[in-house]
């Protein structure tokens, strides 16, 4: 069965997750290869995944850190 | 001092487990509620309560999930309360960044970073909790929809909203 864009629009949170079946897989493959704004729209789709979990976190300042730690009356 | 036992069968005392998750703490209560102040408080109510519940923790899945929806009650618990309030947008506290090696690439990094923000700052406070658990931390689908206490299909649905937003709106960086 051939997978239209449509259907892999569907299936692209498990796609960016990885989590689907090899058949899925294999069909997506199938459509990617022939279609370029597919392609786009899923690079880009992972960029974004990238970009976050690269620069996403932040860290809890320093003075905040102590004095809460002072406040639960534990080390940090 | 409390210890508890995590999946791992280690003992985890709660100046460990405030090491490991201060930052994800506070990283969730500022994605939801964009303001540094607040999210300190999320972070200082959820471990006052991780603190008094620890004995009583039976080791039910993660801890990383049972800290995580602790964090998420607070946040959401802090977000009604701003809510009834009559507060003064520009007073919100936006966080403070990692330092950088260079002047440049602090420049670069701090607009990149400010770019992020803002464009996370488009979604609904669902949506951004939602992609934060699940793009910026790491979870599993399945421990989002936990922590969330949502279906693993809403949390799809919210993931493939923000990621789709977000592509849109920085597209610049994606190219």
């Amino acid at each position: 069965m051939t997978m239209t864009c449509d259907d892999l629009d569907l299936l692209l949170p498990e796609f960016l997750d990885g989590s689907l079946t090899t058949s899925q897989e294999e069909q997506a493959a199938v459509h990617l290869a022939t279609c370029q704004q597919c392609t786009i729209e899923v690079n880009e789709l992972e960029g974004v995944t990238k970009l976050y979990k690269e620069h996403g976190m932040l860290e809890l300042p320093n003075e905040a850190r102590q004095r809460i730690a002072r406040a639960l009356d534990i080390e940090s | 001092m409390q210890t508890t036992k995590d999946t791992t069968d280690q003992p985890r005392t709660v100046s460990e487990l405030f090491d490991a998750f201060a930052n994800a703490t506070y990283t969730l209560g500022y994605r939801i509620l964009r303001d540094s102040h607040l999210a300190e408080d999320v972070v200082q109510e959820t471990f006052i309560k991780v603190i008094r519940s620890l004995p009583s923790y039976r080791g039910e899945g993660p801890i990383a999930g049972w800290i995580y929806r602790i964090g998420y009650r607070e946040a959401i618990a802090i977000s009604r309360r701003r809510r009834d309030e009559v507060t003064d947008p520009e007073s919100a506290t936006f966080a403070t960044l990692p330092a950088r090696e260079s002047v440049e690439e602090s420049v670069m990094t701090q607009d990149l970073l400010a770019r992020l923000d803002a464009a996370m700052a488009e979604l609904s406070e669902p949506v951004r909790a939602t992609f934060t658990l699940r793009d910026i931390q790491g979870l599993s689908t399945k421990d989002v929809a936990g922590v969330l206490e949502i279906s693993e299909s809403a949390v799809k649905m919210r993931l493939a909203r923000a990621r789709e937003a977000l592509r849109v709106q920085l597209k610049e960086y994606l190219e």
